[in-house]
């Protein structure tokens, strides 16, 4: 019999309904049950995103995907003692049916509310695979809509954001180029499987802010623009040339420009802050350059590495009953249930 | 219904920052952007300035993820809607996008929005920006380069109105 707290995590803030029930020991945070389901191929159909359609798919999903949870854990409603919920960033609408759903609950349940963001979900939901954090890490977020370098103290109270993209996320540039080489959308994931099968030191693209005169204002910023501008011209050049474009090999030189940015960039700053542990999480982890450049030049600069099985890249409740279950066990004051939901919520606000 | 065109080359990103935030001078509450361009134009990088000039929070970024990002302001100014109707097919009504600003209360800036956003308002600027064409001997000079930009005022609401140039 336990009676550490239950945390139910509900996470809507783009195509994907996430709801998870994670246990906030004071030693640890235990996944019990979790559940997602996705509107993404409902999305696929119209090449991109559409936020009613994502907002009318959210709320269809809430009530079944909760069910889906709670069996999975095998506990009931009743057992819940606070709830999560993703408060932004993201998509206004979806964020909404997110969070009413999860004031309906706290009100229903009287149990407390914690509008929390999603962006250090990622970075959260670390706990669940590898344990509690250690006292300082960095976190590198990565997705299609962020790019964001964290110094986490704590991951509640003390996140300081070190830099972003100050133009395209990564995932982003990935859609980008998947849909200038003719792939369908999301194109992340096509560009990832064609640029396996190309030469990655086929074409030298250009690696933004990893200049010497750039270290001094962007340490810590990333720019994929001139990449993704880079890519276009050298395609556009061939094609006016009548020429065939080597598909494979362009995804293969431009993921390895991403990943070798992303990389050198985050593992600089580790040194330069002096912190052994690298978390790298969000949607573009699951990118496999990224991963095995991350895991190589980690082992060889001697930082730990910590980055989350392939079903934890995806949106999901889990991260975000993690960083309820964080909140928890430190005890901070919960949301008001006026909560708001903010799509450009700032990073540093983990809970509102 | 076309009024005046005004244009201008910006020679780097610094003064395509400059031209959003001179823009940005004559803009207010209600007002439309439509920014059109290829890929790795400057869209967003003019959109940067413009935010700077307006005065408004967060890091304006592409926001062709989100499709829409609201910059709420930090003084008394209206907030920006930053749209990237990249991945959208149609775009009949602002209010599809589930936005927490209205058309009336902000400044719309709406990338890749040609063919779509112009049912948004009658009154609006539309910004071309043509970037130099073709492979760079040096991959890292890829965004550099000067930019053609023509803004193009539409309805009575710039009719009087000096564009910066």
């Amino acid at each position: 019999m336990t009676s550490a707290p239950l945390v139910l995590g509900i996470e809507t803030s783009c195509d994907e309904t996430g709801v998870a029930l994670v246990r906030a020991h004071p030693d640890r945070s235990e996944l019990v049950g979790e559940a997602v389901a996705s509107s993404v191929d409902e999305h696929a159909r119209f090449g991109g995103i559409i936020p009613e359609i994502a907002s009318r798919a959210h709320l269809e999903a809430m009530g079944p995907t909760l069910r889906r949870a709670l069996e999975d854990a095998g506990a009931s409603l009743e057992d819940v003692d606070a709830i999560a919920v993703t408060a932004g960033p993201g998509l206004v609408g979806p964020l909404t049916v997110g969070a009413s759903a999860a004031k309906a609950l706290a009100v229903a349940l009287d149990v407390p509310l914690y509008g929390v963001n999603h962006v250090i979900g990622p970075a959260a939901v670390g706990e669940l695979v590898h344990g509690l954090f250690p006292v300082r890490l960095m976190a590198l977020v990565v997705s299609g809509g962020h790019t964001t370098l964290l110094r986490v103290e704590d991951v509640v109270t003390g996140v300081t954001e070190l830099g972003s993209t100050l133009d395209d996320a990564a995932g982003e540039a990935f859609d980008k180029v998947g849909r200038l080489l003719g792939l369908p959308y999301p194109g992340g994931p096509h560009v990832d499987r064609l640029a396996r099968e190309g030469d990655p030191r086929a074409i030298r693209f250009p690696r933004g802010l990893t200049a010497a005169k750039d270290q001094e204002r962007h340490a810590y910023d990333f720019s994929f623009s001139g990449l993704k501008t880079a890519v276009a011209r050298w395609v556009e050049a061939r094609e006016d040339a009548g020429e065939e474009v080597p598909l494979a090999d362009v995804a293969a030189s431009f993921a390895d420009a991403v990943a070798d940015v992303l990389v050198a960039k985050t593992i600089a700053a580790c040194e330069r802050e002096g912190i052994d542990t690298l978390v790298v999480g969000g949607g573009f982890s699951a990118n496999s350059q990224l991963r095995e450049l991350a895991a190589e030049r980690c082992a060889a600069a001697g930082v730990t590495l910590r980055i989350p099985p392939l079903r934890f890249c995806t949106d999901n409740g889990a991260m975000i009953a993690a960083l309820g279950a964080a909140a928890v066990r430190r005890g901070v004051a919960p949301s008001p249930l006026e909560l708001p939901v903010d799509s450009s919520m700032p990073l540093e606000l983990v809970t509102l | 219904m076309s009024g005046a065109a005004v244009e201008v080359v910006l020679a780097d990103a610094e003064a395509a920052r400059d031209f959003g935030r001179a823009l940005a001078g004559v803009l207010r509450a209600g007002d439309l952007v439509l920014l059109t361009g290829p890929l790795g134009a400057g869209k967003t990088t003019l959109t940067q300035g413009l935010g700077e000039g307006l005065g408004v929070r967060g890091q304006v970024a592409s926001p062709t993820f989100i499709i829409a990002r609201v910059h709420p302001p930090l003084g008394d100014g209206p907030p920006l809607v930053h749209v990237d109707a990249y991945r959208l097919e149609s775009l009949d009504d602002l209010e599809a996008l589930d936005l927490d600003a209205s058309l009336e209360e902000s400044v719309t800036v709406v990338e890749w929005g040609e063919g779509l956003a112009e049912v948004l308002a009658e009154d609006r600027l539309e910004i071309t920006i043509e970037r130099p064409q073709g492979e760079v001997a040096d991959p890292e000079a890829a965004d550099l380069g000067p930019r053609h930009v023509t803004v193009r005022a539409v309805g009575e609401r710039w009719a009087g109105v000096e564009l910066p140039h």
